[in-house]
């Protein structure tokens, strides 16, 4: 009964299990093969230089699988809880919805983490052919197939995956079904005490963090601890999210709302309602512009600081390993925004059905995603912005960095391109297909 | 009242026919079905479930498109519509109360209201908007989201927002459905008004006999067809309709 009820969940419900499961494969993915990358230089001798990266970016892309997982769930709750309201309504025990949100939990996590593993071995081949190639390895990286990497890997997939749908399944089994069916559209606490002593822990620390790190006398030394800074500052960014979310996406909104008056008001209306369907796709976006934003322009600092004309292949390597963890935030911006946005057929629908233009409605989306976007954008490169002054600190004694402007709106484009992209294709059918039937 | 001219008609189907899938789970919601509905005249439309009374509906008010035949509101065709000319009619000329789900979530009572107008890039009359929730009971709520109102105030304000603009037609589908009897009482009451004080056509899909003796007139449809019809019909001769078209 449970497992014919869990599949009729993942069937009716397809685009969304597909995010959660592409999200955890790729995160499995990244941590395996940074794992088997690890063993592979742990002997020492002439590869300990790449050792200290590939150890680098296996910390953040751990972090960011760890981020991006459990905020893609608690987007994936968030549409569940209506199921689950209603299954508790046909008088299912809370017992019986736990094990049920459970079992569903186990069985993607443990595809997604299979396929993971076995991706893994090929996406490390790769890396270390890549460290090779442009010599900064100066001997081939054996690649060890080893157990531990993809152990530890699979642990953070399943780990990750069931902790977050065991808070789910308390939340809809306290709830009660009335309460859960009831489509509150105006959430109730946009900030339980939980998520603000977490974000303003994370806050602090990234403080004390960049006090430490501009404390130092080298660049290297500082330039990890501003990593550190970085990635408690984003833990605080998303954990407050919901907050910053809606005060600056109003403040986004009103010159929306200003130049295309009924879209806009739609588009506003959303992000004051519903700030932590925003935030959880802000995040993504937020994340993405603050590791890329400091890593490349750390390198670019580092080296006008020292007088250097171009860069050594070790400086752009970092940004470079670093990029492919980016890629997998781009793709999660991608899946967030699609599975917000797929929620919202039947509102799509409604809206057509009072008479919302096609135009209108695209336009309403358009601004949703937009701003959505923009908050993300402005976040992560605040943050990324006071890691960077840090390390100008450190490296010249003046509150100063360099960047290149074109990197910069490029990586802005990559994201809100992800974000329309998921926006609108997500909504095609609620947006084009019939309305009834 | 003898009308021969489709034009007449506030709405009119000629010879509608709609099916749903295809091969053999094939169904035929509507065969080839000709009905008018008057100006200013409120339709009460009854049938067993699955005789097809929701589809036509759906296919007078534009929201389905039916395989074969037209639909006129308002002397255009709508079935020839583009999507876009589709939402202009909408907005403009038809309004629409549904049995559930009638409202933005994220937008506020008022806001609902006003939405169709806005639509338009019309600026809706504040005064006018606060006058019209108040005489749906709605007073001191206008500020209020969907997920703060019972299902009876859902279905007020859609009205509310059916009546703003005062389209020429205003299909309801079984509007008191998931309403208490007073409630529902009051819902068609502002239904009867709409056709009584402003002229408005009113098509109404229900299951319940006392609701459509608010009705001018009462369509039965059995397997996609019309096969009855009432005028100003009393709840016996409804039972007594329903009753044997079992």
């Amino acid at each position: 009964m449970m497992t014919t009820l869990a599949w009729s969940n993942v069937r009716t419900n397809p685009a969304a299990y597909a995010a959660t499961f592409t999200t955890i494969l790729l995160a499995v993915t990244l941590v395996g093969s940074s794992g088997l990358l690890i063993a592979g230089v742990s002997d020492g001798g002439e590869l300990e230089a790449v050792g200290a990266l590939v150890g680098t970016s296996a910390v953040i892309s751990a972090f960011v699988s760890v981020f991006v997982v459990s905020g893609m769930l608690s987007l994936h709750v968030m549409r569940q809880r209506r199921a689950w309201g209603l299954l508790r309504s046909v008088g299912l025990t809370p017992r019986q919805v736990r094990l049920l949100v459970t079992v569903e939990a186990l069985v993607v996590a443990a595809a997604a983490s299979a396929v993971g593993c076995a991706l893994a071995v090929p996406y490390a081949h790769g890396v270390a052919a890549v460290l090779r190639r442009v010599g900064f390895a100066p001997t081939d990286i054996p690649v060890a197939i080893t157990p531990v990497p993809f152990i530890v890997a699979s642990a953070v997939g399943m780990v990750a995956t069931l902790a977050a749908s065991r808070i789910a399944a308390r939340k809809a089994v306290r709830s009660g079904p009335l309460e859960v069916l009831r489509d509150s559209a105006a959430e109730q606490r946009i900030l339980p005490w939980p998520r603000a002593l977490v974000g303003t822990a994370a806050l602090a620390g990234g403080v004390v963090l960049l006090d430490l790190a501009s404390r130092q006398t080298e660049g290297g030394g500082a330039m990890e601890i501003i990593l550190g800074a970085v990635m408690a500052l984003c833990v605080a960014a998303s954990a407050l999210g919901t907050v910053v979310v809606r005060a600056l996406g109003y403040l986004l909104a009103a010159p929306v709302a200003w130049l295309d008056p009924a879209a806009g008001m739609l588009a506003r209306a959303s992000l004051a309602t519903q700030p932590r369907r925003a935030a959880s796709v802000a995040s993504p976006v937020m994340l993405t512009v603050a590791l890329m934003g400091t890593f490349v322009f750390a390198a670019a600092t580092t080296q006008t600081a020292a007088g250097q004309a171009t860069m050594e292949v070790g400086e752009w390597i970092a940004p470079a390993l670093v990029g492919s963890t980016a890629l997998y935030t781009v793709i999660s911006v991608l899946n967030a925004t699609a599975m917000s946005m797929s929620a919202r057929a039947q509102e799509l629908r409604l809206l057509r059905s009072v008479g919302i233009g096609p135009a209108q409605l695209t336009r309403a989306l358009v601004w949703e995603s937009l701003i959505t976007v923009a908050v993300g954008a402005l976040l992560g490169t605040a943050i990324a912005a006071a890691g960077l002054l840090t390390l100008g600190r450190v490296l010249t004694g003046r509150l100063w960095f360099d960047y290149s402007a074109p990197q910069y709106l490029g990586l802005l484009a990559v994201c809100t391109a992800a974000g329309l992209i998921g926006a609108l294709v997500s909504t095609r059918k609620a947006r084009r297909g019939p309305l009834v039937g | 009242m003898i009308m021969n001219d489709p034009d007449d008609y506030a709405v009119h189907l000629q010879d509608v026919s709609r099916t749903y899938g295809k091969g053999p789970t094939e169904v035929a919601a509507l065969r080839h079905v000709t009905v008018g509905f008057p100006r200013g005249s409120f339709t009460a439309v009854m049938g067993p479930s699955g005789s097809g009374k929701s589809t036509l509906l759906q296919c007078a008010s534009g929201l389905d498109r039916p395989q074969t035949g037209s639909v006129r509101i308002a002397g255009r065709d709508i079935t020839r519509l583009r999507e876009k000319e589709l939402a202009e009619l909408r907005r403009d000329h038809v309004g629409v109360v549904f049995q559930s789900f009638n409202l933005v979530p994220s937008l506020t009572a008022a806001q609902n209201t006003v939405l169709p107008t806005r639509l338009a890039r019309r600026r809706p009359d504040p005064a006018r908007v606060r006058d019209l929730l108040q005489r749906v009971g709605l007073a001191g709520r206008e500020r209020h989201r969907p997920a703060q109102l019972s299902g009876g105030q859902q279905q007020r304000v859609a009205i509310a927002r059916a009546l703003l603009s005062r389209p020429e037609v205003l299909f309801a589908d079984e509007p008191t459905g998931a309403l208490d009897r007073g409630t529902g009482h009051e819902v068609l009451a502002l239904l009867r008004e709409a056709a009584d004080t402003y002229g408005q056509t009113v098509v109404m899909v229900t299951h319940d006999p006392e609701a459509a003796t608010y009705a001018d007139g009462v369509l039965f449809l059995t397997d996609g067809r019309i096969v009855d019809s009432l005028r100003r019909p009393s709840v016996d001769q409804i039972a007594a309709r329903l009753g044997g078209s079992r």
